[in-house]
């Protein structure tokens, strides 16, 4: 049975998450994680996640998901020293190194690799189970496949991103927004937060997002007000298939967003993916559009207030 | 010289995909002691994996001296076969790390191209991991982004009438301060990386080996650009004073329309310049 593991942006929304039926729910450790820091959680609130999770029988994923300086490893290491020794076992990282690192120190720990992998082929996930990893997240644009392939041959777990975005390049492979603009931010525990960096510190700009022009070699312009896809989708039509092969995650993406919208969209993956479960020759997927599609629009809503606000800070 | 587009499959005249072509070129490049890389697919899907292995027999017949490689599969089916080619790290490849390159070291990688974003002081760094030394890029536009759908087309690659030949063409992508190259499957900077002026730096902190991409460049901008660096390079290892020749500084402003950058180097935005010569007076993009 596929394990629905949603967004935990903050403490409220963890309790949301777990409340609406997530089996599982990933945090970010402040400066660490993939996101911008007000979206993260320091090790206080990662362990009072962790006991809600636990009290719940349930899963918290610590997210260690970015690229570090390698002047930064010593951060890593001690951080995950202590939050170890507090209980977590489950983190989620990018760079193969630290996953090495980590599960060599500390070999009972699960780790994931995370969609920052960009794993596109049957090679990559074994690659990162080799660096150990036990689950890997499917590139948002994997085939179907690739994902029966992974799952039949590679020995990993495969996690399939439901509800994210397929940035305009390959997520994990972009450096526009740091091309623009690029800071330091160090916290009191020395870690870099890396603004402007997705990769490195999670705050993206999303200047793919802006208007653009497409211009000639000569200066003449081919096309006005192109778009840069960098589209948000909401997947529910695969979730039949998902589980039908035996995919082992089924994850909700966006700590960026309201408490009560995350909570909406958790309480619609639990009832879609228990009502598939439970009677999979007569599930239909029509009854279930017109409230996915609510959700959509007021995702849709938030995204495009957040992203007019990253792309005004850029250019700041 | 590094031979082959990692963007795209259907690039014109791409050695990474004609792999009959292989054996001669690569010769040539040996009769002329000059070393052959051969690139592989940046975003090899499930169905690039069969041409991947073709592509790595055929660079290890023809001789080549490396593979440069941007994905992680590609690495394991390398050292799955043996290792019959050592493996560079390319820029997608997303080296941050020593223990990145570290492990990479271990699955037959012998340089890592850091990424773009990591500055000259964490590539000192890197630099210490043994038995893998650092490519630094020291000129030519910034790889910022790569997917596996060509923005310049319209239709599907293989009934769109632009392609292969888009991609060839110039193409910009302007808005409001900011300017970037398509290439179709690449985002590149607007603006041409260029640590001319700060090779002296480069050369002390230990660096031996310097990257001038010419991808998607014209002729003239690999030779004379390649010309300046090597000349610069030479001055440079030479020790003692450093100054910029004219002809260098009008060979890297005349092939940089949209400015000059290296900000990334510095620890800053990658369209920025940190310099005291070559530093655009009046920056517009």
């Amino acid at each position: 049975m596929a394990e629905l593991l949603a967004s935990g942006g903050s403490m409220e929304m963890v309790q949301a998450a777990f409340d609406n039926g997530a089996d599982a729910v990933y945090v970010g450790a402040t400066g660490w994680s993939r996101r911008r820091v007000e979206f993260e959680m320091d090790d206080a609130a990662i362990v009072e996640a962790q006991r809600c999770a636990r009290s719940a029988g349930k899963i918290l994923r610590v997210a260690f998901n970015t690229l570090p300086a390698s002047s930064e490893v010593p951060l890593f290491m001690a951080r995950t020293d202590a939050l170890y020794a507090a209980g977590v076992r489950d983190f989620i990282l990018t760079d193969p190194g630290l996953m090495m690192a980590l599960k060599n120190r500390h070999p009972d720990t699960i780790l994931h690799a995370s969609v920052g992998c960009t794993i596109i082929n049957i090679q990559d996930a074994i690659f990162y189970k080799e660096a150990g990893a036990s689950q890997v997240v499917a590139e948002c644009r994997m085939g179907k496949a690739t994902m029966r392939r992974i799952k039949a041959e590679a020995g990993v777990g495969l996690e399939v991103l439901v509800h994210a975005t397929t940035c305009y390049t390959l997520l994990g492979r972009c450096t526009m927004s740091s091309y623009t603009k690029h800071g330091h931010k160090v916290d009191a525990s020395g870690k870099d937060h890396f603004p402007g960096s997705p990769n490195r510190g999670g705050l993206c700009y999303r200047i793919c997002l802006t208007d653009w022009d497409q211009v000639g070699a000569t200066g003449e312009i081919e096309a006005s007000g192109v778009e840069l896809p960098n589209r948000a989708y909401f997947l529910a039509d695969d979730i039949p298939y998902l589980i039908d092969h035996g995919v082992d995650t089924i994850k909700i993406q966006g700590r960026e967003y309201s408490v009560p919208l995350v909570g909406r969209m958790v309480r619609f993956y639990r009832e879609l993916i228990d009502a598939c479960v439970r009677d999979r020759a007569g599930f239909r997927m029509d009854p279930w559009r017109e409230r996915m599609a609510g959700i959509v629009a007021d995702r849709d809503a938030e995204r495009r207030e957040k992203t007019t606000g990253l792309i005004s800070e850029s250019l700041g | 010289m590094c031979l082959g587009s990692p963007y795209c499959r259907r690039v014109e005249g791409n050695y990474a995909e004609a792999l009959d072509l292989l054996p001669g070129v690569v010769s040539r490049l040996h009769a002329a002691g000059k070393r052959a890389y051969v690139a592989t697919p940046a975003v090899p899907r499930e169905a690039d994996l069969p041409h991947v292995i073709r592509l790595v027999d055929a660079a290890a017949s023809a001789g080549a001296d490396a593979l440069e490689i941007h994905n992680m599969g590609v690495l394991r089916i390398l050292r799955e076969k043996g290792g019959p080619v050592p493996a560079h790290m390319g820029a997608y490849a997303n080296v941050y790390t020593h223990l990145a390159a570290g492990v990479m070291r271990d699955s037959g990688a012998v340089r890592v191209r850091p990424n773009a974003e990591v500055s000259l002081e964490e590539m000192a760094i890197l630099a210490r991991e043994p038995g893998v030394e650092v490519e630094v890029f020291v000129h030519g536009k910034i790889p910022l982004g790569v997917t596996d759908r060509c923005f310049l087309l319209t239709e599907s690659e293989e009934s769109d009438p632009k392609c292969p030949s888009a991609c060839g063409e110039v193409h910009w992508l302007t808005s409001r301060q900011w300017v970037l190259k398509t290439v179709g499957k690449g985002v590149l900077s607007g603006r041409d990386m260029c640590l001319l002026e700060h090779l002296p730096r480069l050369v002390a902190d230990g660096f031996r080996v310097f990257r001038v991409e010419g991808l998607y460049e014209s002729a003239a901008y690999r030779s004379e650009i390649g010309a300046a660096y090597r000349e610069a390079l030479a001055r440079a290892f030479a020790g003692g004073s450093f100054a910029l020749e004219d002809r260098w500084v009008d060979a890297a402003r005349r092939h940089a329309p949209r400015g000059l950058c290296n900000g990334y180097c510095f620890g800053t935005a990658g369209r920025t310049y940190v310099g005291t010569v070559l530093q655009d007076p009046n920056p517009e993009v």
